[in-house]
């Protein structure tokens, strides 16, 4: 037979389904002609939506692989329910973000094909991370996700800001880029291979055996948390955020802050506790180290900020750290919490952009903090949009960003990680500052001149959901609570 | 269920006048209309009130069915059960008739002297308010009850003092005597500890039923031991020194003359003041069993009966003369009470109800006759044109001069009768000290009266052209109160201190069998029984000779003892000392903690100085976000090596 | 020893003879040829760029387009040898998985041709 070593494609089956949509959509928009300005909106408007639509369909086929394990590609791609999981938050975010791009992209000359394509691409990487079961194929996907999203970060590419997002963007991914790799080849090194699998075999018999683990491997950890930390931007690998989601256009933040964060502590966390896994005891420090230090700056260094994009960063940051707060407990119930939170993330997140990019005056992206003032008397609903948005991040009950931060907490707690507990607690205390500064302004402030109306149908929906999503999660959280100790469970299953 | 009326009447009436205060009258109509429903409702309801209180007092006090009405349980934990429950009793009785009569006097006299003010309903709501209070005290059949009565009265005579809140005086005023009373009540609140340690209980009947058996326990203080009943009762009397304004805790008395003078007739001569008499007396069982206890309050009556009436005879304020009296009065029944003549104590305390009333009631009639002067050197001369007050004032003079056969003559006698028959040092002590009170009091009221309504007028045109005796409203009160000015003490001499004290006082107040002094009272010398009747009409005397028909000589005097003169006239220099021992340490300390401990300490450590370090370190850190991409790459780097060297150090080093 | 060394020899002898051989050719135009040097003739080419300059100097990005399209299907021919070697021991799944690769590759090419990417003016 010669196709007796055909690789399992069923657990592909979505990544396989979005790279055909992608090389149609690219040769779709190619081919059309071109040149004048209204075809090109055109051709972006029947490209985004159907991009949109096949990051709705997806989800669809992830669901249909939920439930059981499997392995593809001679054990380089794995999807289990965790993957599963995450998948769908991706798709969630990277759909919403699309959607609410759109606009955004054709009222500032922006309106090319190119900008769904991409997005989709970053996308597909994204899925690949995830369910990556291999260092190779993990790069694979993180090289594809992060390429894609250098590019479009420089979207606005007569910008001279947006450029600069770009390029800092793709240097600094490039340095933790080769540290990944070093990491990678140093692990291949020592253990003597780059499956997940067979290197957890690997290490629980090193670690078991009297000489215990050798340094070349906890080096080898160390690199690829640190370019890991890096994607996920943790302290001290964030420093790229604060400037690149200031710089890149406004949807492209909302991308940034949305999805590459959720896969890439998806990836963090099947790494982690995966093959390293029985090195908990080593990694646990680093991982603490982190957290509290992006805790603690996100916290801190967002209270002197006045534009609301670089005080998303600092918000994005501190979010990150506490969801590896739930890394630290390295087991079960951490990574729950971490899953929880990720979801709650992903809708207050959507949810705030959706604001953000509501702010116009004269059809000019207004993005300073300042500007939100009055806004409890011009745009009423708005306001009360992102007063929920902002209550939630900072964690007041019952709003669904307190219930992530409980689980998240409960967890610490329960690993007597006490004083990460206690730390968390402080700067979520600070942060709460900076998000109830907002409301501050929205309602204790007079108007100097109130931005544009009405605002885009797209957003509106958009903030709405979130924000109903945001208030009404106490009501039922059990569903999300039980899907993700399914999926945290299955990382845990050997 | 007539107790629970008596009791609960005033209450409803000061709730229902209390919430016409929510209303806002439209206009002047408007608003007179609310002033006359609140003051119908509440005099309603004292009247009410004072009608069920006869009953009770024909058949507690004159039947002899003395009884409990329990409630309902208000606290219970572990072996602390407190319920509410009215006890009656015939010192009860005697009580509920004198607070709610003089209160509904009061009431109805407040109408004529408060017409003028603008917040009637709020006036009347705490008049009746403070009348609920007192009841709760005088029916309390526990202590945790009688202590919410002592608070209660407390708070209404704060309220009431600082009545004029916008007179930043009496706002001080009522300051004072809310912080002087919590010494008193802290000591008062200790006392109670102390007897539900002794007794685990802190019902009244339980605790008279166990005390013969505590009679010999001692307490561990500071390592040593002490009589626990003598300690217990000596905080106890700290309490009611508070609330009686007796020596040492007396300063916040003569300040409460702020407060409106129908105010100072009613809670501060003739119902709260003496509710640390009322204390002594409910709880003669435990005082009994401490010598020491009955001592010092003998002692402190007694000083406190001759300091207030040197006092009273320098002031010239009229309310002030007044308020000295009492305060002067109060300490005659508390020395009764200290040579354990308790029925005596109480005697006087209702004969003096009545004329303290009458006294403050009718100066209040002056006052408003003056156009609110109240101060003696500028009165005079006025009797004709207030007959009926003149007349009046006659009568609650004499009746707190003790001439017969006014009230003031049967309770002050039997009061120095018992204490010279009581035969003991502190009863001689007392004796001859309140034999010499008794020549001041007389001294002083005719100073007053004389001062007053004779000679030559000392006011101004303006003033003097509207001199005019008080309305019907203001003089019927004043005429109640005179007859039981005259009667009183011929009517409840019997009863009281008499023949028939066994059987009129039952249960309600307990003697040792060898302290015999009330007993003996009737059978002392002659001349013990004519002398403060006597020294009673010298003092009148002595009066008319400086203030009629020699008016220089007081000036004279007052220059020749300039010293003892200027002691006098500063209250023997208390507010001083305080000022100089209590109040401006407190102050100093509170300034000291409030720029040093809060200011400095707390807000610099606590919110202040933290928001500045995150502040600070905000700055800091957005700082380091410089922007360059070398600093951002160095910055991973750093953070890498770090690791990498942690690791280094924990495998090799 | 003297065998593992043995086996370097023809490259020293290599060596050796291009040595020679260059010495010759660089000596023969330095004595034999007429020299004339000016400007252009002294530049590293005619044209493209100076080899050793100011790396911050300004070029046409068109050359960065063609140096990165040069990379990737640069990088194409080098999987392309390999494949070509082993293409009898991989069989049928080896020759369609480069298909597909080189159908990827084909469809970014179609992309940056109707671009006008491959285009210099």
């Amino acid at each position: 037979m010669p196709f007796e070593n055909l690789p399992d494609l069923v657990p592909v089956l979505p990544e396989i389904f979005l790279a055909l949509v992608i090389m149609s959509l690219l040769m779709f928009g190619v081919f059309q002609r071109g040149g004048r300005a209204e075809t090109d909106v055109n051709t972006f408007r029947v490209i985004s939506w159907m991009a949109v639509v096949t990051l709705i369909v997806t989800p669809l086929l992830v669901l249909s692989l939920a439930g059981s394990t499997l392995i593809g590609f001679g054990g380089l791609f794995i999807s289990d329910p965790f993957s599963v999981f995450c998948k769908i938050l991706v798709l969630i975010g990277s759909a919403g973000s699309l959607v609410m791009a759109r606009n955004f992209l054709e009222e500032h000359d922006m309106a090319r094909f190119e900008y769904p394509v991409l997005v989709v691409f970053a996308t597909l990487g994204m899925l690949m991370m995830i369910s990556a079961n291999d260092l190779i194929s993990l790069y694979m996907g993180l090289e594809m996700q992060s390429l894609s999203l250098y590019v479009i970060a420089a979207f606005r590419r007569d910008d001279t800001r947006s450029t600069e997002a770009g390029l800092k963007y793709f240097v600094l991914g490039a340095v933790a880029s080769g540290m990944f790799l070093y990491g990678a080849s140093l692990i291949y090194g020592f253990a003597g291979t780059t499956n997940f699998t067979i290197l957890e075999q690997v290490l629980q018999r090193d670690t078991q055996d009297e000489y215990g683990q050798s340094l070349g491997i906890i080096f080898g950890i160390v690199f690829i948390l640190s370019a890991l930390a890096f994607k996920v931007s943790a302290v001290p690998f964030h420093m790229w955020t604060p400037d690149v989601y200031e710089g890149a256009p406004t949807p492209v933040t909302a991308l940034f802050a949305i999805a590459p964060k959720i896969a890439a502590l998806a990836l963090f966390m099947r790494v982690m506790v995966g093959p390293f896994g029985d090195l908990i005891s080593e990694w646990r420090q680093i991982i603490i180290f982190i957290s509290v230090g992006s805790m603690l700056l996100g916290a801190l260094a967002a209270i002197n900020q006045r534009n609301i994009k670089r005080m998303m960063a600092y918000s994005s940051i501190s979010h990150v750290g506490f969801a590896l707060m739930g890394l630290a407990v390295g087991h079960d119930s951490g990574i729950r919490a971490i899953l929880v939170y990720l979801t709650i993330y992903l809708f207050m997140n959507i949810g705030t952009f959706a604001c953000i990019l509501a702010m116009r005056r004269g059809g000019v992206m207004v993005e300073a903090i300042d500007e939100l003032a009055g806004l409890g008397k011009t745009h009423p609903l708005m306001a009360a949009a992102m007063t929920v948005f902002m209550f939630s991040m900072a964690g007041i009950p019952p709003l669904a960003g307190f219930f992530g931060k409980l689980y998240i907490f409960l967890s610490v707690i329960q690993a007597e990680l006490y004083l990460l507990a206690v730390i968390g607690v402080l700067t979520s205390v600070v942060g709460s500052f900076y998000y109830l500064r907002v409301i501050r302004l929205m309602y204790f402030e007079d108007p100097d001149e109130p931005l544009d109306r009405p605002v885009s149908r797209e957003i509106s929906l958009i903030a709405t959901l979130a924000g109903l999503v945001t208030v009404l999660f106490f009501l039922y959280p059990d569903f999300l609570v039980l899907s993700a100790a399914t999926a945290s469970s299955a990382l845990f299953l050997n | 269920m007539t107790d629970i009326l008596v009791v609960l009447l005033p209450l409803f009436g000061a709730l229902l006048a209390g919430s016409l205060v929510f209303f806002s009258p439209k206009d002047d109509i408007e608003s007179h209309k609310v002033d006359i429903i609140a003051q119908w409702i509440t005099c309603i309801g004292m009247f009410l009130s004072l009608a069920a209180a006869l009953i009770v007092f024909v058949d507690v006090a004159l039947e002899g069915n003395e009884r409990t009405t329990e409630l309902f349980t208000w606290i219970e934990s572990g072996t602390l059960e407190v319920s509410w429950a009215l006890k009656s009793d015939t010192l009860t009785a005697v009580m509920m008739i004198l607070v709610t009569g003089v209160s509904s006097m009061v009431h109805i006299y407040s109408i004529g002297y408060m017409h003028h003010d603008s917040s009637i309903p709020r006036f009347m709501c705490y008049l009746s308010l403070f009348t609920f209070f007192m009841l709760m005290l005088v029916t309390a059949d526990n202590l945790i009850q009688l202590f919410f009565g002592w608070e209660g009265v407390g708070l209404a005579s704060y309220l009431l003092i600082g009545f004029w809140y916008n007179k930043p005086s009496a706002n001080s005023a009522a300051i004072k005597a809310f912080l002087v009373n919590r010494v008193g009540d802290f000591g008062f609140a200790l006392g109670i500890f102390a007897v539900f340690m002794l007794f685990d209980s802190v019902h009244l009947d339980t605790i008279f039923a166990a005390v013969t058996e505590k009679k010999e326990a001692t307490l561990l203080i500071f390592g040593s031991e002490f009589h626990a009943l003598t300690i217990t009762c000596l905080l106890l009397f700290i309490g009611a020194m508070g609330k009686s304004a007796q020596l040492g805790l007396h300063t916040w008395l003569p300040d409460a003359m702020e407060g409106p003078t129908p105010v100072s007739a009613l809670i501060h001569a003739a119902t709260m003041v003496t509710a640390g008499v009322f204390m002594v007396a409910r709880l003669s069982p435990l005082f009994e069993f401490s010598d020491v206890a009955l001592t010092v309050v003998t002692i402190v009556g007694a000083t406190t009966a001759i300091f207030a009436a040197t006092v009273g005879c320098v002031q010239n304020d009229i309310k002030r003369v007044i308020a000295y009296s009492t305060c002067s009065q109060l300490g005659y029944m508390f020395f009764a009470c200290g040579v354990s003549a308790y029925s005596a104590g109480i005697f006087h305390l209702m004969t003096h109800g009545f004329f303290k009333a009458l006294l403050f009631l009718g100066a209040g009639s002056v006052i408003h006759a003056m156009s609110d002067e109240q101060d003696m050197r500028r009165m005079g001369g006025i009797w004709k044109m207030v007959p009926a007050t003149y007349i009046l004032m006659w009568i609650g003079s004499l009746a707190l001069a003790g001439i017969w056969p006014f009230a003031g003559f049967y309770s002050k006698d039997i009061i120095l009768e018992a204490a010279y028959a009581a035969g003991t040092g502190p009863g001689n002590y007392a004796f001859w000290l309140g034999i010499a009170a008794a020549f001041l009091t007389a001294f002083y009221s005719w100073r007053l009266l004389i001062m007053t309504f004779h000679g030559t007028s000392r006011a101004d045109e303006k003033t003097m052209a509207h001199v005019h005796e008080s309305p019907k409203v203001m003089i019927i009160p004043l005429l109640l109160l005179a007859i039981g000015a005259v009667f009183a003490g011929y009517l409840g001499y019997e009863m009281f201190v008499g023949h028939e004290t066994a059987e009129f006082w039952g249960n309600a107040i307990f003697i040792l069998e060898t302290h015999k002094a009330l007993e003996n009272a009737h059978d002392v010398p002659s001349w013990v029984k004519w002398l403060p009747l006597i020294i009673g009409l010298a003092g009148i005397g002595l009066a008319y000779v400086f203030y009629m028909f020699k008016p220089d000589i007081p000036g004279q005097i007052a220059k020749a003892f300039q010293g003892i003169y200027q002691f006098l006239l500063n209250k023997w220099y208390f507010d001083e000392i305080y000022n100089y021992l209590f109040v401006r340490p407190s102050f100093a300390l509170g300034r000291g903690f409030w720029n040093v401990v809060d200011g400095w300490i707390i807000d610099g450590l606590g919110p202040d100085g933290i928001s500045s370090l995150v502040r600070r370190t905000a700055i800091w850190i957005s700082a380091l976000q410089s922007g360059y991409l070398y600093h951002y790459a160095f910055v991973m780097l750093i953070g890498l090596v770090l690791m990498i060297t942690g690791y280094l150090f924990k495998y090799i080093g | 020893m003297q065998a593992f060394l043995a086996e370097y020899l023809p490259i020293l002898i290599f060596i050796g003879i291009a040595t020679i051989f260059s010495g010759i050719a660089v000596g023969a135009s330095l004595f034999i040829a007429p020299q004339r040097p000016d400007v252009e003739k002294t530049s590293a080419y005619e044209c493209g760029f100076e080899a050793f300059g100011d790396a911050r100097h300004k070029f046409d990005v068109r050359f960065y387009l063609v140096a990165i399209l040069f990379i990737i299907f640069d990088l194409e021919v080098a999987f392309l040898f390999p494949w070509a070697i082993s293409l009898g021991n991989i069989g049928a799944f080896g020759f369609w998985s480069m298909m597909i690769f080189l159908g990827i590759l084909t469809i970014g090419f179609v992309y940056e041709w109707r671009k006008g990417a491959l285009e210099w003016e």
